[in-house]
């Protein structure tokens, strides 16, 4: 049974998940169907004239390693923080319906001709994907808001109509899709990371969603107190209302930056946090960190797996994560359930 | 002195009036039961008072300033509250629960220094909970359950206790082991408490004061011998109600139509 949480503990556990999670990106970053020299890809971008082939290649193959980490990142943190705020077990990074806004944004994109509108790195899918997803939870959050007197309810409602509303038009307009276009647009909706030396959208990904996980790490502790109630929260001191803005519009926002990534990769929001809270406990403080980074140890692994496993035809990662994901969890579940009440 | 000053207190629910110009005071270290059938507004009351809901009319002052004017961690430090029991969705043990109290007097990490520590450990050892410190609180039966929650109030550390029916789902030991640790910290920390409570019996037992609220608005506000008359509680509660003595204190035994009533 995990003991209370310490200072001390917490840190130690960050620190070593650290390392796994160098260590993991490491050695995905050498593995790859085309074998590479290490001493000559670590010896830079070579002074003489002439590519150096082996540089290159690790240098796109860590680039999309680094990818697959920020999203699955992105992803875990945002499903223990939905999972808090709604307390509910059973939430996602997609369940306030941030999936089928970004999947419309992209499918627009991919549908107009000549849309070239994009933004710090990202191509015009990405930047319309990203969009419709802001615009999706913002449009849940103000349904829910001011809706009913329940805002959980209200808030889970607004996010499964728009689901499907959503989801309906997509279908809708795959229909009238170009076929060598329905490949792409397929990739997408199951998750895929980009296979692309793009530093920029690296950088600024990666530094927005490190920025999110730190603001949400910093009200963990008030999201543990949240889980107890609003009476209770607020009567602990906690301003359930700030918190809880807060808490959903940085997990919105890193999700949609993840989406606009990758697209949608399923299984990580909900998997990662479970696995996380069975093995260390439900305090929120080295939840909300822990899962951050075996999300992104987990999708990085995943990713590997997907651009391995069938030589040169590469399988989009959403169906890595929901093929081993899924056996994975039961494992774990059959291993500790006893610990988790609502199992019962 | 008078911590908690009430004054023409109103407030609707629904369109329907639930307090209407309600007025007392509670002078510190008070033990305040709160009586009256289901609907009369305690549980509203207590909500008040603690400033999760607004009054219509009328304010309520805590140490001489107004509840509205408080921040919210400030008003935490002044009230604790126990509520009806829940169960939380995620699985806390009871440490992690009552160190949760001390979130008031903490950065936003919140963990918790040694002085904390040793408020929370004699918050346990009160309510005899230490036992199962380290067990998961949706493990525990209601009763422990309520005292963890009572523990968690105590380790909150406020001058003013607020309960709504600590006692419900218990049985009869608990229900007086309860009312026990609640006086104890009454004496020993001088706290104020407000209990809602269906149980006269015991509240005449343990109140310094009683507050009854009826289904009609009106409330009495005094002494428990000199409010506490069979007439009263008849009317209150719209029932007959049989009483006697014991020593200075009444007791009642509500009637009902098969009720045993035979001299």
């Amino acid at each position: 049974m995990p003991k209370t949480l310490t200072k001390k503990r917490m840190i130690i556990n960050i620190i070593i998940s650290l390392i796994v999670l160098l260590i993991v990106t490491s050695l995905c970053a050498t593995t790859g169907t085309q074998k590479i020299s290490l001493r000559n890809a670590l010896s830079g971008p070579g002074a003489e004239p002439g590519d150096n082939i082996d540089y290159e290649i690790f240098i796109i193959r860590l680039t999309r390693v680094l990818l697959a980490v920020i999203v699955g990142a992105a992803l875990a943190c945002s499903g223990v923080v939905l999972q808090a705020i709604l307390k509910n077990p059973l939430a996602d990074p997609y369940i306030l319906g941030i999936s089928s806004g970004a999947g419309l944004g992209a499918v627009i994109a991919m549908l107009v001709p000549g849309i070239t509108l994009g933004f710090l790195g990202g191509l015009p899918i990405a930047t319309f994907a990203f969009t419709g997803a802001i615009i999706t939870v913002s449009l849940v959050w103000f349904i829910g808001y001011f809706s009913g007197r329940s805002q959980v309810t209200s808030l889970l409602l607004a996010g499964v109509v728009i689901n499907a509303f959503f989801s309906a038009i997509i279908m809708l307009l795959t229909l009238i899709i170009k076929t060598e276009q329905l490949r792409s647009t397929m990739y997408w909706l199951m998750g895929n990371i980009p296979e692309k030396q793009n530093t920029l959208l690296l950088f600024s990904c990666g530094s927005f969603v490190i920025i999110g996980i730190i603001v949400l790490w910093r009200i963990s502790n008030s999201l543990n107190i949240i889980t107890l109630g609003e009476y209770e929260s607020k009567g602990l001191g906690i301003d359930t209302e700030k918190t809880k803005l807060i808490a959903f519009s940085f997990a919105a926002f890193i999700t949609a930056v993840a989406v606009s990534i990758s697209g949608l990769i399923g299984f990580v929001g909900l998997i990662v946090p479970h696995a996380i809270r069975l093995i260390f406990g439900p305090d929120h403080r080295q939840l909300i960190p822990l899962s951050a980074i075996y999300g992104g140890i987990f999708l990085a692994i995943a990713d590997t797996i997907a651009r391995t496993a069938f030589g040169q035809e590469q399988l989009p990662v959403g169906v890595i994560t929901a093929v081993t994901g899924g056996p994975f969890f039961l494992i774990l579940l059959a291993r500790y359930t006893r610990k988790v009440s609502w199992m019962k | 002195m008078n911590i908690i000053e009430v004054e023409n207190l109103g407030f609707d629910f629904a369109q329907k009036t639930i307090l209407n110009s309600l007025s007392f005071n509670i002078k510190k270290g008070t033990f305040l039961g709160i009586i009256g059938p289901n609907g009369a507004g305690k549980t509203t009351l207590l909500n008040l008072l603690c400033g999760l809901l607004k009054p219509k009319t009328g304010s309520i002052k805590i140490d001489s300033k107004l509840v509205k004017s408080y921040q919210i961690k400030e008003l935490a430090r002044k009230i604790a509250v126990v509520r009806q029991e829940f169960v939380p969705v995620f699985d806390f043990s009871v440490t992690e629960i009552v160190t949760m109290a001390r979130n008031p007097y903490l950065g936003s990490f919140a963990f918790p220094s040694e002085s904390d520590k040793k408020i929370i450990t004699h918050a346990l050892e009160l309510t005899d909970t230490a036992q199962f410190a380290d067990r998961l609180l949706g493990s525990l039966s209601g009763g422990e359950r309520q005292r963890v929650f009572i523990a968690k109030a105590i380790a909150q550390d406020t001058p003013i206790l607020l309960l709504d029916e600590p006692t419900s789902f218990l049985d009869m030991k608990h229900q007086v082991g309860i009312y026990d640790l609640l006086k104890d910290v009454q004496i020993s920390q001088n706290k104020t408490i407000a209990a809602v409570t269906h149980d006269i019996n015991l509240a005449v037992q343990y109140c310094d004061e009683i507050l009854i609220l009826s289904s009609d608005n009106n409330y009495i506000y005094g002494q428990p011998n000199e409010v506490l008359t069979q007439e009263r509680i008849s009317n209150v509660f719209g029932i007959q109600v049989m009483n006697g003595k014991i020593s200075d204190k009444v007791f009642f035994i509500p009637l009902g139509k098969y009720s045993k009533k035979d001299k």
